[in-house]
């Protein structure tokens, strides 16, 4: 089991991170999960030539995607017994398939609310050319020690 | 149509559910999801560590309910400016979700609201989807923010 981190033990500042290069495989891996049909059909997220009708450079990934990455993150922070209430992201970029994007989050709240151990965090996402295409917050829950 | 200040849409659609469908939760599908996103958290990939976990045994992670494609979703159809694109997501997570579960997916235009800025005005719809279980509980809620708004200066 992954490690458990506990609400003691985080302090707002605390910061973490993962590397992300979403692949044309893996947003049509995505995108067939829900669709089975998503994979066979020519859209801005799995065509560059579709993509550039609408003015973007090549291909872009799911904002929702973007999101759930973001949401896995703070999850394997977390460890088993954490929770994810809510993550709440907006969209200023486009992410375009193969960058290289590093998802951070950064603690900025603990609290007892109501008596349930909560931590705040903001999520972003960088890509390579120094740009924060998604960007928002997540509140999650984490256990007591004892 | 409602008209309010300076764009219309279509104030009907406002808080009305509509069922879109029911989506499976099956083992292909959570391979498929685990794949995509590189996921390797014991709760959601280990039978036997799961079982010491939280919730007694496997669980499905609640961003595969963002794959379920949204079609005859309502849409408040709103008429202003030249550009529209999908501005956030937001996902609240309520329940587990397992291997097996058959999730009743439903729709509805939470709300459409105006902001001015110094760029201007921008029109904004929420589209909320409810995610329930087979026994009738809420899983998951997510909202998708549309901006609706003039490009180029208007």
């Amino acid at each position: 089991m992954a490690e458990q981190r506990y609400f003691e033990d985080v302090e707002p500042g605390d910061e973490f991170n993962e590397h992300w290069t979403p692949t044309r495989e893996s947003v049509i891996g995505y995108l067939t999960v829900g669709n089975a049909e998503a994979g066979n059909t020519a859209s801005r997220f799995t065509s560059d030539e579709e993509a550039k009708k609408i003015g973007m450079a090549k291909a872009i990934v799911p904002g929702a995607f973007s999101m759930v990455m973001a949401s896995r993150v703070v999850a394997d922070w977390m460890g088993p017994e954490g929770k994810l209430h809510s993550i709440d992201v907006d969209f200023r970029r486009p992410v375009l398939h193969d960058d290289t994007l590093n998802i951070l989050a950064l603690v900025t709240d603990t609290l007892e609310d109501d008596g349930v151990p909560t931590v705040k965090l903001d999520v972003y996402l960088e890509n390579e050319r120094g740009e924060r295409p998604v960007q928002g917050t997540a509140l999650v829950e984490l256990p007591k020690r004892g | 149509m409602t008209t309010e200040a300076t764009f219309e849409y279509d104030a009907s659609v406002i808080g009305v559910e509509v069922p879109i469908g029911t989506f499976d939760i099956t083992p292909e599908r959570v391979a498929g999801y685990l794949q995509a996103t590189g996921e390797t958290n014991p709760l959601y990939t280990d039978e036997a560590a799961a079982k010491e976990g939280p919730y007694g045994g496997l669980v499905v992670p609640p961003g595969i309910l963002q794959t379920v494609s949204m079609a005859g979703a309502p849409n408040a159809k709103v008429k202003f400016g030249n550009f529209s694109m999908h501005s956030g997501q937001r996902m609240e997570v309520v329940g587990p979700i397992r291997v097996g579960d058959a999730i009743s997916v439903a729709a509805d235009v939470k709300e459409v609201y105006a902001k001015t800025g110094r760029s201007g005005t921008m029109v904004f719809e929420v589209r909320r989807n409810t995610f329930r279980n087979q026994h009738g509980e809420t899983v998951a809620v997510s909202e998708m923010s549309m901006v609706h708004r003039q490009a180029g200066g208007g």
